[in-house]
């Protein structure tokens, strides 16, 4: 059934979440999962221009050469900070935090998260740790890389080693109670007649996910923490001179930061998934694989720390291993990819924004997923180990996987969470630009990398600078892109054209509320009689009244 | 599973939240989020283990030295301290269930006094590190000047330094002091020292002690950790317990809600189990080498 | 050896396994394209050709396929495990280095690579080699991780603290290649390079016993005199220079402190430097250092060239400068000291008088 939109008739007016309480008090003790969202998107779009800023910086020191914009020093900060900013304070809160907070539980028919008070807790930590690490970065950063490696960031940083790693050990702690509240929501708080198997792929992915941050989570808090212990008490077990031992670190510290790396690709995985079925029209392909792929990764993830150690001094034998389980991690994504392929067949396909950033991810991911069977074979990654084609690597996965996929979900529960509609001109205008100008960006890293550029590098040698120079060109594209949502879509919020509750007609749950939904969510809890991506009237879609009426915006 | 539609003016037990439909849901709820929570503790624990059993395995005999400073009783007393404490624990978890008021209340106390003892041992333990020269930071340590009038011979080499042997507490700078290497000459007599034990202890064929107190040093960085960690586990373990004396003095807990007692209970279990890991680890190495 | 390309798209390949991590990494490319374009094709096909027709459409249900779903399970793992083996298989011949390797010691500290080689030649951020010779790097550092990275040779290992790291390469190809310090080690960790020059067997020698390879001995002898030993700043200096002037004084007679006179030919050249308070010139203090166990045999004879070549009007030496040297300290038993005639014995007392 289908609320009315909000501000239809005077002296009727409907509360929404947005509107239910105006006060600053109610929005920052708020238990709505949804306001706690909206603040959570806030925060990590803050960070993600910092973040943003560093590279642009890192990007025009690259244009020449010689380390001439900013001393070597200063460039070893700023990559540092760009790592940290966006790892640990965008890219791992962005989907689950934002989206997942919003939408899951509307998704699967409940009146908010099983533990709201938990959930803006969780919100508080972000804050602190996030402030600490602004704080940090003022009164002077940190130059370790954001791999922390000893015995430099214990001994030898001269940097706000402590400071830093004590808002990670903080952050850590905001991702953990996220992932623990999802897994009991999505445990107990499901609708009526929502069974496991007819929940979206979005909620599955985020199921998986959640396991890995709150399993992993607390090996980088522990390792973090004696660090900081070690860095300033002058005693521990990283550093050789006093009896420790380097390669430990950087075991402990892998084998929460390769889990990390699945913490952010899944949920980006997960909202692929309903783009891809929502916008052909059909029931994803596979729907069990893929469900399960997803656990499959969260698994296996946790196997296959040490392929970052190939060239530490890591024994062979342990190499071969982590290698062959890194080939074996690899086939539930490429399970994933052939099973979103296969449900365009025969759907019936729209080329609206956030199906662009799917098609986008899915081209993206390709490339960076593929790249990274290179590196896992072992010969081939003592080669390109430290070489920017590890960096054009793992940008391929978290800039062309995740955070497409993070600007996929945004435009497309955008009407939902707002209320407005946003132009659609200046939606794929970005999309594509996004697209080409990360394509510019990244892919002659992968030729630098084989030539051998070292990453970290301020200054290198002359006869790279050619295709550095195209890399940069290529990130003043990208950031155009990434800036233009945040203007139409701030631009949407005053003068966009009122959202209707489901603009796109999809069968998801989210859909069957308002748009914004009010605090409860439903007026009348939903019950649930249909198999997940139910496009015809069966799920209780209302296709004719809608082709009738059309109010819709989508182009 | 609740199955009827939620309705503002539907009767909600006490102690219901607002997004649960029964209190059937929110119970469940909360025990799926106290185990997971569980069991990211474990995953934080796990990493002070790994790196515990990453050194044991290499330096065997520095830790059994290490361990063998270690009180065996206070530690064992501990031990049975925190068994007991489970045990009015899960009375107390009991009573709620049998809605006994009186009861709860007695056990909660007892509890907490079992827990501020450990606490208290504790502090025994540590000011007793402090007193000999064993904490692991430099400066930290009780400092006592060399008396230049007290006779000094020859300084023993280390591995002659009978166990157990008095010496003089001489730490002018508060520095980690460990004198005792007479295990690695034992060991290196039956020859049951490990490859980074022969590298480690050693400078040109010769027994160095101050690699071997470095060593030792680790064992003592890893002891404090640890159970400086679980104490503060047991520390956030007492505030919940204050909390629960206070509600249940309130008469929150009865047959029909006790969920925050079992949860509680699980956490305070938790804590307690971890200390049954770390008992052993800690205190109970090498003691068969000392006789 | 940079390429002569104006923008480098690939790296020259410079030691024995290059072609297998560069055959591994073509064969990635290709499973990768042979990936890349089915799916993409399939997407743009799928894309266009089911595009929405009509609006709302609902278009017949599809359920998953158990073959498909198995297909395309089975044939990534295969491949993956081909990839898996290649990798393993180049990996096992990058860090097993073959029997009889020439030794080469590396020491990675901030911010600099310092090698020695068996023969005790010590050098920094450069690495000589010959061509075709196994060669075996035992490595540490000082201080941080570092990672002695050679990309040309298709090779790298961290070096750590507190332990020794190992490598190995054998140069197929002459030239000059990159080191990279390959792990993020602070400051200046983008200045932290160098070169390897690959030689054939033969320049190699030469450089090790001293002579940089292509140098003619007199050459050679100006650089050792004026860079590298620093002889210039004593023998070179002008009106106020405190060493004997040196020039057209070759194959002359030399007035001796003492009052002997001695014939300046090679002999008396080499002995000047290797025991120069032997014979101190007239009219000048006996300052001059020694500089025997600092230069070479060969670097004598480059210097004494190089003196020679500075009296170009002096008269032909009965002397060979490449006849093997006599002793170090020249005790007069030579055929060639035949001219010294009046000279005092080497090695005895400056100050007593030559001439009974």
């Amino acid at each position: 059934m289908q609320s009315e939109a909000v501000l239809t008739h005077p002296g009727e007016k409907k509360l929404n979440y947005l509107t239910n309480g105006t006060t600053l008090k109610s929005w920052l003790l708020t238990k709505d999962h949804k306001r706690i969202a909206i603040m959570y998107l806030i925060s990590v779009s803050v960070f993600f221009m910092i973040g943003g800023m560093f590279a642009a910086t890192i990007r025009l020191e690259l244009l020449t050469p010689a380390s001439d914009l900013l001393e070597t020093g200063s460039y070893n900060k700023v990559f540092t900070e760009h790592g940290i900013m966006m790892i640990f304070f965008f890219l791992i809160p962005s989907i689950p935090a934002v989206i997942g907070n919003f939408i899951l539980p509307i998704m699967i028919g409940a009146k908010d998260l099983a533990l709201p008070r938990i959930n803006l807790l969780s919100l508080y930590i972000y804050w602190i740790a996030g402030g600490l690490a602004l704080y940090a970065l003022m009164v002077g950063g940190v130059d370790t890389g954001w791999t922390f490696y000893t015995p430099y960031s214990t001994t030898f940083s001269n940097s706000y080693v402590m400071l830093v790693g004590l808002a990670i050990f903080i952050n850590g702690f905001s991702s953990i109670l996220t992932g623990l509240n999802f897994i009991v929501t999505i445990h107990t708080m499901r609708a009526p007649g929502m069974t496991w198997f007819r929940l979206p792929l979005f909620v599955w992915a985020h199921y998986a996910v959640s396991l890995v941050m709150v399993l992993g989570t607390p090996v980088v808090a522990i390792t973090v923490l004696l660090l900081a212990v070690e860095r300033f008490a002058h005693v521990g077990i990283f550093d050789p001179s006093i009896g420790g031992d380097p390669i430990l670190f950087q075991h402990m510290f892998w084998f929460y930061s390769h889990p990390a790396v699945y913490i952010m690709v899944l949920p980006g995985m997960g909202v692929v998934s309903e783009l891809i079925s929502n916008f052909s029209r059909k029931k994803i392909f596979g729907y069990e694989f893929i469900a399960f792929s997803s656990i499959a990764i969260a698994v296996f993830g946790f196997l296959v720390w040490g392929h970052h150690l190939f060239v530490s001094g890591q024994s062979m034998y342990a190499g071969m291993v982590f290698s062959f389980l890194t080939m074996v991690v690899a086939v539930p994504s490429a399970i994933k990819m052939f099973n979103w392929t296969a449900t365009l067949y025969k759907g019936s396909v729209s080329f609206d924004t956030p199906m662009l950033y799917a098609l986008g991810f899915m081209g993206l991911f390709l490339i960076g997923g593929l790249t990274g069977l290179f590196l896992g074979a072992m010969g081939l990654a003592v080669h390109l180990s430290e070489t920017y084609f590890v960096v054009a690597h793992f940008h391929y996965v978290m800039v062309g996987g995740q955070v497409i996929a993070y600007l996929g979900g945004i435009h497309y529960w955008w009407p939902k969470m707002t209320g407005k509609m946003y132009s659609e001109f200046w939606g794929k205008i970005s999309a594509m630009l996004v697209f080409v100008g990360f394509n510019l960006t990244f892919f002659p890293q992968f030729i630098l990398g084989y030539l051998g550029m070292p990453r970290r590098y301020a200054a290198y040698p002359p006869e790279f600078q050619v295709l550095n120079i195209f890399s940069t060109a290529g990130a003043s594209v990208l950031g155009i892109g990434m800036l233009l949502p945040v203007i139409y879509l701030v631009h949407s919020l005053i003068w966009g054209k009122t959202a209707g509750d489901n603009p796109w007609m999809h069968p998801g749950l989210e859909w069957r509320t308002s748009s914004p939904p009010p605090t409860e969510n439903f007026e009348k809890t939903p019950v649930v009689t249909w198999e997940a991506y139910e496009f015809g009237e069966e799920s209780g879609l209302d296709l004719e009244e809608a082709r009738r009426r059309d109010l819709v915006t989508v182009t | 599973m609740s199955a009827h539609a939620s309705d503002k003016f539907v009767y909600h037990e006490p102690g219901l939240q607002h997004q649960f439909d029964d209190m059937g849901q929110q119970e469940e709820s909360v025990g799926i989020g106290m185990w997971f929570f569980l069991a990211q503790e474990i995953m934080f624990f796990g990493g002070l283990f790994t790196a515990y059993l990453v050194y044991r395995s290499k330096f065997p005999m520095a830790f059994a030295a290490g361990s063998n400073h270690l009180d065996a009783f206070w530690g064992g007393f501990n031990t049975l301290v925190l068994i007991v404490s489970s045990l009015t624990m899960a009375l107390t978890v009991f009573y709620a269930q049998k809605s006994n008021r009186s009861a709860q209340i007695v056990l909660i106390i007892l509890t907490m006094i079992f827990g501020a003892t450990f606490l208290g041992v504790k502090a025994i333990e540590y000011t007793d590190k402090y007193n000999h020269g064993l904490i692991p930071v430099a400066g930290w340590n009780k400092r006592a000047p060399a008396d230049p009038a007290a006779a000094h011979g020859e300084a023993k080499p280390c591995w002659e330094v009978a166990h157990g042997e008095e010496h003089k507490y001489v730490n002018p700078r508060g520095e980690f002091i460990w004198t005792d290497c007479s295990l690695v000459k034992q060991a290196q007599d039956h020859n049951y020292l490990t490859e980074s034990e022969r590298n480690g202890y050693f400078s040109s064929g010769q027994i160095d002690g101050n690699k071997f107190r470095d060593k030792v040093r680790i064992f003592y960085y890893l002891y404090f950790v640890m159970t400086g960690l679980h104490a503060l586990h047991m520390v956030v373990g007492l505030f919940l317990m204050a909390w629960l004396l206070w509600t249940a003095w309130k008469g929150y807990y009865t047959a029909e809600y006790y969920m925050p007692v079992e949860m509680s209970g699980l956490y305070w279990h938790f804590v307690d189990i971890v200390w049954i890991f770390l008992f052993p680890l800690l205190y109970l190495l090498g003691r068969h080498f000392m006789h | 050896m940079q390429t002569t390309s104006w923008v480098p798209i690939f790296p020259e390949q410079a030691s024995s396994f290059a072609w297998q991590v560069d055959l591994l990494y073509f064969y990635l490319i290709a499973v990768s394209v042979a990936f890349t374009i089915p799916i993409v094709v399939a997407v743009v096909v799928f894309a266009l050709k089911y595009r929405e027709t009509e609006k709302y459409a609902t278009p017949e249900e599809m359920h998953g396929s158990m073959v498909l779903e198995t297909v395309w399970s089975i044939i990534p793992f295969v491949i993956s495990m081909t990839i898996f083996l290649g990798g393993a298989i180049v990996y096992f011949q990058q860090y097993t280095p073959p029997d009889d390797a020439m030794e080469v010691y590396v020491v990675g500290k901030q911010w600099m690579w310092k090698m020695q080689h068996e023969t005790g030649q010590r050098e920094i951020n450069e690495l000589h080699v010959p061509l075709n010779r196994t060669i075996k790097l035992i490595m540490t550092t000082e201080d941080v991780i570092h990672d002695f990275g050679l990309p040309e040779f298709r090779t790298k290992m961290d070096v750590v603290p507190g332990r020794y790291t190992y490598m190995w390469f054998n140069a197929t190809k002459p030239g000059k290649y990159h080191i990279f310090c390959q792990e993020y080690c602070g400051l200046n960790h983008s200045g932290m390079g160098g070169w390897v020059y690959v030689m054939e067997q033969r320049d190699f020698d030469n450089w090790l016993s001293g002579n940089v390879s292509g140098l003619t001995p007199v050459e050679e002898g100006r650089d050792l005199f004026t860079n590298k030993l620093g002889c210039a700043s004593c023998h070179a200096g002008g009106p106020a220079q405190r060493g004997a002037k040196l020039e057209n004084v070759f194959n002359t007679d030399v007035k001796l402190v003492g009052g002997g006179t001695v014939k300046a030919d090679e002999n008396y050249v080499r002995n000047s430097i290797l025991n120069p308070a032997s014979q101190i010139v007239d009219g000048y203090q006996p300052i001059m250092p020694t500089f025997k166990g600092q230069v070479t045999e060969e670097q004598v004879n480059a210097l004494v060239a190089y003196i020679k070549s500075l009296s170009p009007n002096a008269a032909a030496s009965t002397t060979s400068t490449t006849s093997p040297p006599p002793a170090a300290n020249n005790t007069g038993t030579s055929a060639n000291k035949a001219d010294r005639g009046k000279a005092t014995a080497p090695g005895s007392n400056p100050n007593t008088p030559a001439n009974k």
